[in-house]
């Protein structure tokens, strides 16, 4: 660590309305973006526009002349202000969240989390935060499936071994977990400054014409959004989930819910919610943090292209999953349990299944088992097997063995 | 030009009278009346579509599957589908059939809660595949419907839901699974046979045959 630059400490704007909206806006969200940062430019010369919607100031000049962090974040917050909402300016105020920390990828998460990290101690800020976080959707199921499921937590590995286990991608992940390295690979879209500049010298031709920031979300959106937001606020947030598709072998990987944010469908820009100080779920400063992470996570759902996962089922997928255990029982004409051999091959011809305990049901078609060996960097591997079965009665399951044991674990209902 | 931008914006020109009009109006009288599905359960259906402010019943073995099939349609087009009390539902299974999941929401509801959230997403969501508890009293089933009728929306109850006062019911009456057999192959297609009743004298029932899926994943006539 030594002979380390130190990050420059920085303070970052974030307005997620402004970052390009899905639907063409013409140039409405840059030409806004710009006021601001013509707005921030007059508390300190060196704004930097990181990405549409997204922008940094270095906080060490401007406080030695105003005296104070306070002092300059209090500036900021006005000059935002008077550009967003002010006079000339159209539509809602969108929502602005800022933080400060060492780094432009600590600092956007300082922001999202709406927090000023004291001097030094970006490191221990980054520790709680999931290495999702990254970037990079590979590295992080690896390592969550490693048990590393934080920043903290990768951190600690030596960067020796990081690098000759996941090369210098993983190496570059691992210093900005350390927290030594500033910005996530792909984060910065080059030539923004330029664009903004571009957009504020165009001929206002155009006109503004929709309201809202969400551009050409449809009116089914909207009132979507509104009643969702509406059914959080009823049932809690994690009441309300939306599918996000990953990666992954088996249907339960496959796909994940997670819980709805105005942000994460096209939502209604009115229901943004109000900042980092907006009404949060109750809890502890770190639990909501973790939570809004948790919804911040997946800014816009894009289905993932379908990423070739050796082991993975073939479509159809079933329509139903498994809630919780369903053990189950599979057994040949005997009665002696049918198991999957090393190799992958049944022990015996499956004729009859019995789910929950209940009644025997005879096996009428079944398929040759789909070995799936996780974890295969651990000591504690696990072999798994994935068998598809018809019984008599019409229904078709998937069935999934580890140990010796049986489990349904969907229906093709 | 200030002037003039605030002049577009203002209400009182017949033009953004018009637009605040068509934003301020009830879902029901919205721009279409049936919503589009999918030619193959196009066939099934009295209208050729879904019609808003009713209630649709999906029973039988592949009854979420259908259920699905028959969403897909208006997804593609635009509406947004959320489901209650089905948190086993395979998204994967929905994504197949067609259903574009950007605009999938799933609700997870406590057994006191189901009638309150359906009838919140009732307001604003255009299709509602509800399953109820067995034991959905049928004052609030009936409720529920009213409420469908009121806001245009469309409910699809998936299996038993035998309180809801349904327009039409779609039974699967048999399914066959094709491509797997005796240790070999794997789930390729289902065959079933959908039989549509509609409420009321005037409803003859209407049977069809279907992949559900088709080889292809989607659901196709057979």
């Amino acid at each position: 660590m030594s002979g380390e630059v130190p990050l420059p400490r920085l303070l970052l704007v974030e307005c997620p309305e402004l970052a390009a909206p899905e639907a063409d806006d013409g140039d409405a969200h840059l030409r806004r973006f710009g006021r601001v940062l013509e707005g921030l430019s007059e508390v300190c010369p060196w704004v930097d526009a990181v990405r549409p919607g997204v922008c940094t100031l270095p906080l060490r000049g401007p406080t030695r002349y105003f005296g104070t962090e306070e002092a300059v974040l209090a500036r900021v917050a006005g000059a935002v202000k008077a550009v967003l909402g002010g006079p000339g300016d159209h539509g809602p105020v969108p929502w602005v969240r800022m933080g400060v920390a060492e780094g432009v990828f600590a600092a956007a998460l300082a922001a999202r989390a709406g927090t000023v990290v004291a001097a030094g101690e970006t490191a221990r800020f980054l520790a709680p935060w999931p290495v999702g976080e990254l970037g990079d959707p590979e590295l992080a199921d690896v390592l969550v499936r490693l048990g590393l499921s934080t920043l903290g937590r990768f951190a600690s590995l030596p960067a020796a071994d990081v690098l000759a286990r996941f090369g210098t991608s993983g190496a570059h992940a691992h210093r900005l977990a350390r927290g030594l390295d500033g910005e996530l690979p792909g984060y910065r879209v080059a030539g923004t400054g330029a664009r903004v500049v571009a957009a504020l010298g165009r001929a206002l031709a155009l006109q503004d014409r929709q309201p809202g920031f969400w551009g050409g979300t449809s009116e089914a959106d909207r009132r979507a959004a509104a009643v969702l937001t509406d059914l959080q606020r009823r049932l809690g947030p994690d009441a309300v989930r939306v599918p996000v598709l990953r990666g992954g072998r088996g249907p339960q990987d496959r796909c994940r819910l997670v819980p709805w944010s105005p942000a994460s469908g096209a939502g209604g820009g009115t229901s943004a919610p109000a900042g980092p100080q907006g009404t949060g779920p109750q809890g502890t400063a770190r639990q909501r943090v973790r939570q809004r992470a948790a919804r911040q996570r997946v800014p816009r759902r894009k289905a993932l292209p379908e990423a070739p996962w050796p082991g993975h089922l073939p479509p159809p997928a079933p329509a139903r999953l498994a809630v919780g255990d369903r053990p189950a029982q599979v057994v040949d004409d005997g009665g002696i349990p049918v198991g999957v051999t090393a190799r992958g091959l049944l022990t015996a011809v499956p004729a009859r299944l019995s789910v929950d305990g209940g009644p025997w049901t005879p096996v009428m078609a079944w398929s040759a088992p789909w070995p799936v060996e996780e974890r295969w960097w651990s000591a504690a591997r696990r072999r798994v097997a994935r068998l598809q079965v018809l019984t008599v009665d019409g229904t078709a399951r998937l069935l999934v063995t580890e140990g010796g044991r049986w489990r349904v674990e969907a229906t093709y209902d | 030009m200030v002037c003039e931008q605030m002049f577009d914006r203002s209400p009182t020109r017949p033009q953004g009278l018009q637009a605040l009009a068509e934003r301020v109006r009830p879902v029901a009288a919205s721009r279409t009346r049936v919503l589009p599905v999918l030619p193959p359960v196009a066939a099934l259906l009295p209208e050729g579509g879904l019609r808003r402010g009713t209630v649709v019943r999906c029973t039988g073995p592949a009854a979420p599957s259908l259920a699905m099939a028959v969403a897909a349609g208006p997804s593609a087009a635009g509406s947004w589908c959320a489901v209650v009390g089905m948190d086993d539902l395979g998204v994967l299974a929905a994504a197949g059939y067609g259903v574009d999941l950007e605009r999938v929401v799933v609700v997870r509801a406590r057994p006191a809660e189901w009638a309150l959230a359906s009838s919140i997403l009732l307001d604003g969501i255009d299709l509602v595949v509800l399953a109820p508890p067995r034991h959905a009293r049928s004052a609030v089933t009936r409720t529920l419907a009213a409420r469908a009728r009121d806001r245009g929306a469309v409910v699809l109850v998936v299996g038993g839901g035998q309180g809801f006062p349904a327009e039409l019911e779609l039974s699967v009456a048999s399914a066959q699974w094709h491509g797997l057999a005796e240790g070999a192959g794997r789930l390729q297609s289902r065959r079933v046979c959908v039989v549509a009743r509609g409420r009321g004298p005037a409803g003859r029932p209407s049977r069809q045959e279907l992949w559900l899926p088709a080889a292809t994943g989607k659901v196709a006539a057979a």
